[in-house]
């Protein structure tokens, strides 16, 4: 008697999961993507550089400063603030601006750099820090997810470290 | 007022220390985690080998609020990436590990008159006391973020015992973080569990390595 | 060494035409529903590469029918899928990048394909932070349809269904050493320590404790060896170019080298700590490998034959299989007692083991065309687009 339960349970599971099987391109993967995307989670802010916290005007472009990223745990990553400038397109051949990064009404950085024509061209630049918490970066590029200068779809990313970090990826 | 200044430094490193602790886990989360899988099973015998690790990080922990207290200076950032210290402790934790990678194998016949059914891979009939140490006192001394912090606030206070009470309650706010740990017990040490927590240990061994031979390498490049 | 090739089978006919067109009936509408998309796009090489693989899986399925064998039917598609899914891959990659290097920028625009051996070391980061520790975008974009959410998605769908099976019917790494292994006629190394079983164990935790220390996805930045023939970081420090040279090494060593002197899936066996996550699910799944103890003449050819190592001597004088078996059918075609047996748990052993086999192919082959299908088609698409034909 006992085994026939078994096997009758048994043969229930195997025949749901022959209908999962048919569900989950239908039904079971939309579904299980949208509970993922739900779920409240991002991307690690060394990566996707964070919340923007403020946004200024510019003649034809915007500045967006970006809240500081401190790394987790032992995260091989200095802290930093991310700056984007978009859209790209818009931007003047230069920028020589000079940014506060933290809202405290005077500049903290004043960011260099020549905006390439082509999207693909590299970029490099210079980040000038005007006070002691943030780092100077001298012709700096795609180094590393703290300091960097690349462009990324329509805008151009500057990321500027706190000081006290030693140049590290 | 006294007192009152003295409670408050108390609570300051408790509280600093049960913020940072996840940290404190992370960093030496890595080292703990595989040693105490090749413990023996049992609740009571981890709790055992857990409170000999902490006991001995305490005392890494005082030895250098001491130091700190003595030299009157905070120990900078960059100095933890790249020291000749940090470089070497690593290689010792890298050493410790790989002693319980390699697991203490008695060179003579260990089955010399009993059955074979009690000869089992990596398992110690008793768990060594210098092992928690060793590993406890190295972990202690094993700069992390947390450590710093508490460092460069410890510096500050004017006496030698203010110091190392300060240090004493950063340390009970960190090991709260480390009393889960205690939960392994419940996990079947069998022969196949040990081998795995063996070989963990030897990996982990392997990046602590690599970790502390590019600290050394970088400290004697860079300077 | 007996091995799966050199053993004689069970007779070329275990079922009549008849009945194994009718059994592969549901396997052949399934195909056709699966690539009907790709004939509704105006690519002619995308519809010969879906008509190519609908009748593949389809004369695979009925093969395993007919002859009543898993093994060698499905390794043909699991090698193809091996070898075909870096063929597409690369060529998005220099199609779109002109490099199989990914540059930071696209990390931080989040434009990295999402990988599935990630897993393991995102759970205990997202679990204490809601962070993923990947530089990839939650939800597709245009440049970037491999989202997190999509590929966790398939993976929970897909495991949800065959379980550690997705090492034989959807993991299109395996393939590569599978392909490998099946070089040499006979192993040139026999004697494989049963221990190192375990490593993809001590990897799995190693990697898991290391990532959530580092909060990086440590496997893919130091120790995935197929970032050989996908995508890596650009080399442009001495740490990128030593984790570029462990890359090709464990790839050279554990893909090609050793599956060809040990006819065994080394790296799967003995290293993919992903693989070991996957093992999890033999605990859940109701389909599994058993041994007939009547029948069971300790021959140890299922042992031999395995190549996984996933049976043990112990294991079969206990009736099953260890916890890493991955359900590709070795054991059960090279058993010349019918010992070796599939099995649907809570039955019993060896009283319909042919129904627990079909049973568990119509989902695993549907799964394995769904997924593993659609890539070999958009593959041989991408080979036909290369090719000077009208």
């Amino acid at each position: 008697m006992r085994a026939r339960i078994f096997a009758v349970l048994a043969y229930t599971g195997a025949a749901i999961t022959l209908v999962l099987a048919i569900l989950v391109p239908f039904v079971l993967l939309g579904g299980f993507t949208g509970l993922v995307a739900r779920a409240g989670l991002h991307v690690d802010a060394s990566y996707s550089g964070g919340d923007i916290a403020r946004v200024f005007d510019r003649n034809g472009y915007q500045v967006a400063v970006y809240r500081p990223v401190q790394p987790h745990f032992l995260q091989r990553v200095h802290p930093f603030v991310q700056i984007a400038f978009k859209p790209a397109h818009a931007l003047p051949p230069r920028i020589d601006e000079e940014v506060d990064l933290d809202g405290d009404g005077r500049p903290d950085v004043r960011i260099v750099f020549a905006v390439p024509a082509s999207p693909d061209a590299p970029l490099h630049g210079d980040v000038i820090a005007l006070n002691g918490s943030y780092r100077s970066l001298a012709n700096v590029g795609g180094d590393s997810f703290s300091e960097l200068l690349v462009r990324t779809g329509d805008q151009i990313l500057v990321r500027v470290p706190f000081r006290g970090a030693s140049p590290r990826n | 007022m006294a007192v009152l200044s003295f409670s408050a430094s108390i609570a300051e490193a408790l509280v600093l220390g049960l913020a940072t602790g996840p940290v404190c886990v992370a960093s030496c989360g890595p080292v703990v985690l595989p040693w105490m899988l090749s413990q023996p099973q049992g609740v009571a015998a981890q709790s055992r080998q857990l409170a000999l690790f902490l006991a001995a990080r305490l005392a890494g922990y005082l030895i250098f609020a001491a130091g700190i207290w003595a030299a009157g200076a905070s120990i900078p950032r960059s100095w933890m990436a790249s020291s000749w210290v940090f470089g070497s402790i690593r290689i010792l934790l890298a050493a410790g590990l790989l002693v319980y990678a390699a697991g203490w194998r008695r060179r003579r016949c260990a089955s010399a008159g009993r059955p074979a059914a009690l000869v089992q891979i990596g398992v110690s009939p008793r768990p060594k006391v210098e092992g928690a140490f060793a590993l406890g006192f190295l972990t202690g001394v094993n700069f992390c973020p947390p450590f710093l912090v508490a460092g460069v606030r410890a510096a500050q206070l004017a006496s030698l015992p203010g110091t190392l009470l300060f240090f004493a309650f950063f340390f009970a706010g960190t090991a709260v973080w480390f009393l889960p740990f205690v939960s392994f017990g419940f996990l079947r040490r069998t022969p196949a569990v040990v081998t795995v927590a063996r070989m963990t240990a030897a990996l982990m061994a392997c990046w602590y390595v690599f970790t502390g031979i590019s600290s050394l390498i970088e400290r004697a490049v860079y300077g | 060494m007996a091995s799966i090739s050199s053993v004689p089978r069970r007779p070329a006919a275990y079922r009549g035409i008849g009945r194994s067109l009718l059994l592969t009936l549901p396997i052949a509408l399934w195909s056709l529903l699966m690539f009907s998309r790709a004939f509704q796009q105006p690519d002619r090489a995308g519809w010969a590469g879906a008509i190519v693989v609908m009748l593949f899986m389809t004369f695979l399925f009925f093969m395993m029918m007919r002859t009543g064998t898993t093994y060698r039917w499905r390794r043909y598609f699991f090698v193809a899928l091996g070898f075909l899914f870096p063929v597409g891959f690369i060529a998005a990659l220099i199609s779109v990048r002109g490099t199989m290097s990914i540059p930071i920028e696209r990390m931080v625009a989040g434009d990295t394909p999402f990988c599935f051996m990630v897993i393991p070391m995102l759970i205990v980061p997202a679990a204490l932070t809601r962070t993923i520790i990947f530089p990839g975008s939650i939800l597709p974009t245009a440049s970037n349809p491999h989202s997190i959410a999509v590929m966790i998605g398939l993976w929970l769908a897909l495991s949800l269904v065959v379980g550690k099976a997705w090492c034989s019917y959807a993991c299109f790494f395996g393939g590569i050493e599978e392909g490998f292994a099946a070089v040499a006629r006979r192993p040139r190394i026999r004697r494989i320590d049963p221990r190192l079983r375990l490593v993809p164990w001590a990897m799995l935790i190693f990697i898991v404790a290391l990532s959530a220390a580092l909060f990086e996805p440590v496997y893919c930045t130091w120790f995935c060896p197929f970032k050989t023939v996908t995508e890596f970081a650009r080399v442009r420090s001495i740490e990128t170019a030593i984790q570029m040279g462990i890359f090709i090494t464990l790839f050279v060593a554990l893909v090609v080298v050793l599956p060809i002197l040990t006819k065994k899936r080394t790296q799967c066996a003995f290293f993919c700590p992903f693989g070991a996550f996957q093992s999890l699910f033999n605990k859940i799944n109701l389909f599994e490998i058993r041994f007939n103890r009547d029948k069971c003449v300790d021959c140890t050819l299922c042992q031999s034959a395995c190549p996984t190592m996933a049976i043990s001597a112990d294991s079969v004088r206990e009736g099953k299989t260890l916890l890493n078996c991955m359900k590709c059918g070795a054991c059960v075609d090279v058993c010349k007692k019918d010992a070796a047996v599939w099995h649907l748990k809570g039955t019993r052993v060896a009283l319909k083991p042919e129904r627990a086999r079909l049973l568990f192919l119509y989902g695993a082959w549907a799964m394995a065309t769904m997924f593993g299908g659609s890539i070999l088609g958009n593959s041989l698409a991408t080979i036909l687009h290369f090719l000077p034909w009208k």
